[in-house]
């Protein structure tokens, strides 16, 4: 492994970076909450429930219990929710499916201990910012291949309505759209619709 | 809670002692051993803890991490001791930490270190980068310029700090010109090739990290080839006036170290205990910053058992966050979060004597931070007006 050449930018914005812990304040709490001072994040503690996140919030870090288990947070799901780091206390089945179902990419033990926090809250958001852009960039490439399919489907149209070749059929398309000021796509849609409502 | 037994027993108070006598970072180690040894001393001729004598058990690791951790376990087990001084190097004092907390014993660390560690059984009374290395970084910057030759020895303490001095070069548009990281055990042949290196690459300044028996090999390397330390010092966090007995005051003579604590400090504790020291263990013994660590935090340790009347860890640990005591330094104080301690940071260049001229320091102590990744240079760093000629000290 080579060293960076330089600090990599989520530890940098640790010290800005807002953190909520949704914990019991017992021991483990405690503890918690001393190493992210330490660490130097923005810290609120909430307990049992918080049914709406404060604004910035850039991380969550939250007991999975028996307890909790019954509990809905409205805001878990949301596109655009945080990452959480469950704490697990139990590594019973339904404890586990609890955590599977946060989509977490770290977890953190209990008794909570303050070494390896640090190191959780790093691969929680590295992994998370990675699957951001990675969910960014399948839609982008979904939206292109479903416009690809749409004009495929177009040009088939065209193509056995003229008795002209595939190229022929694409240069249609394209002057039509440009006539018309519209993306190719477009034209293409509204021959497939008209082509769908005439075959009946 | 459960009472301490074994504070309430007739007898000395026993506290472990792990510094080496033998091995590469044994010169500071056996300064270490030694501070520890008077400080005993000091509180048992006021009277020991409670009427009871301190007792030392020290046991010698010779700088082998695994030894570190054998002789904690033993010193717990088979001697019976809750509290320990002593570690060295991070790898030492990591082999230490699970030992001590799987037994709820207490390490007091007087060593330097590279942060990102807090251990609820560990009291770190050694600077935090953020008490030296930044310093050291603000000043050497400001004041000599920002092409940056690095060394350092191949371990994880040289990589923090040189991430952390990259980091602020980088920000000032300078230019890390070398890398080097040699072996602990590297021998003279490696360190004279790295000084003709940083010879023929001329950097502003040298940032070493180099540590142990490594130290005087580089200095006198660069001595060798002819390099001028007026013109191009080293600069370290780690360069004590322990490495400078073995290399010798001609050798150190005009390169900077940043500390809490150097052997010239001007204050009543220090001249005190230094005289005490060398009473005790030689006119010609040199203090140091580990020296210092080690010496305050005994005193630091006995205030806190008189306070709980109980060698108890988890009762020391009720009293020792925010505990104050005037150090050889300076008044220090253990910070009641981190378990690190307030330091007075200095940057001090070595004269013809091999003594340290202050040439930079802290307005004020300073609070450890052993987490921060982003470092803000301190302003008395780039401020500073310091006389850098040849016979230039403290303003």
């Amino acid at each position: 492994m080579k060293r960076p050449a330089e600090t990599p930018a989520i530890l940098r914005d640790l010290r800005s970076l807002k953190v909520v812990v949704i914990h019991p304040h017992d021991q483990d709490g405690e503890e918690l909450l001393a190493q992210l001072q330490r660490i130097g994040c923005e810290v609120e503690v909430f307990w049992p429930r918080v049914d709406c996140l404060p604004a910035g919030t850039g991380l969550i870090v939250m007991a999975v219990r028996p307890e909790t288990l019954s509990m809905n947070f409205p805001w878990l799901g949301a596109s655009s929710s945080p990452p959480v780091i469950p704490v697990v206390t139990y590594e019973n089945p339904i404890t586990i499916e609890a955590v599977l179902q946060l989509n977490a990419f770290t977890t953190i033990p209990s008794p909570v201990r303050s070494f390896g926090l640090l190191t959780a809250i790093a691969v929680a958001l590295t992994q998370f910012k990675a699957s951001r852009a990675r969910d960014r960039y399948i839609d982008r490439l979904e939206q292109k291949q479903a416009k690809l399919r749409l004009i495929q489907q177009a040009k088939q149209i065209v193509m056995e309505a003229r008795g002209v070749s595939e190229e022929e059929a694409y240069q249609l398309l394209r002057s039509q759209a440009m006539l018309k000021r519209e993306q190719i796509e477009t034209v293409a849609g509204e021959i497939v619709r008209a082509h769908e409502t005439l075959s009946f | 809670m459960t009472s301490a037994d074994s504070g309430c027993a007739p007898g000395p108070i026993r506290i472990g002692v792990l510094y080496s006598r033998s091995g590469v970072t044994s010169a500071a180690e056996l300064t270490q051993l030694q501070a520890t040894m008077l400080a005993a001393e000091e509180i048992n001729l006021a009277g020991g803890v409670l009427g009871r004598e301190v007792e030392l058990v020290c046991l010698d690791p010779q700088c082998q991490p695994r030894r570190y951790a054998d002789l904690a376990e033993q010193l717990i087990l088979e001697h019976r001791v809750r509290i320990i001084v002593g570690c060295y190097m991070s790898s030492t004092r990591k082999a230490v930490i699970p030992i001590v907390e799987r037994h709820n014993a207490l390490l007091f660390y007087a060593t330097p270190y590279e942060g990102f560690e807090y251990s609820r059984n560990v009291i770190y009374t050694g600077a935090a980068p953020n008490q030296n290395t930044l310093p050291l970084a603000g000043f050497m910057l400001t004041h000599y310029g920002s092409r940056v030759s690095m060394i350092g020895s191949d371990y994880v303490c040289p990589y923090e700090s040189n991430r952390v001095m990259s980091d602020l070069i980088l920000e000032r548009g300078g230019e890390k010109v070398d890398e080097t990281y040699l072996p602990l055990d590297a021998r003279w042949e490696s360190y004279l090739e790295a000084a003709r290196r940083i010879r023929r690459l001329a950097p502003d300044f040298i940032f070493s990290t180099v540590v142990g028996e490594g130290i005087p090999h580089l200095y006198r390397a660069f001595a060798h080839v002819g390099l001028d330390p007026y013109r191009m010092p080293i600069a370290s966090h780690m360069t004590s006036e322990a490495e400078i007995a073995i290399m010798g005051a001609g050798v150190a003579e005009g390169h900077i170290t940043s500390a809490a604590y150097f052997q010239s400090i001007d204050t009543q504790a220090n001249r005190l205990a230094v005289a005490r020291y060398q009473a005790r263990f030689g006119g010609d013994q040199a203090t140091n910053m580990c020296w210092e660590a080690a010496y305050f935090q005994m005193h630091l340790l006995a205030d806190a058992m008189r306070r709980v009347a109980s060698d108890d860890p988890t009762l020391l640990l009720r009293v020792l966050p925010g505990l104050e005591f005037d150090a050889p330094q300076g008044r220090v104080r253990i910070d009641e979060h981190n378990n690190h301690t307030y330091l007075h940071p200095l940057i001090g260049r070595v004269n013809a004597e091999g003594r340290f001229d202050i040439i930079g320091r802290a307005p004020e102590r300073v609070k450890a931070d052993p987490y921060v990744v982003s470092h803000r240079t301190p302003r008395w760093t780039t401020d500073a007006r310091p006389d850098l000629a040849r016979s230039g000290g403290a303003r």
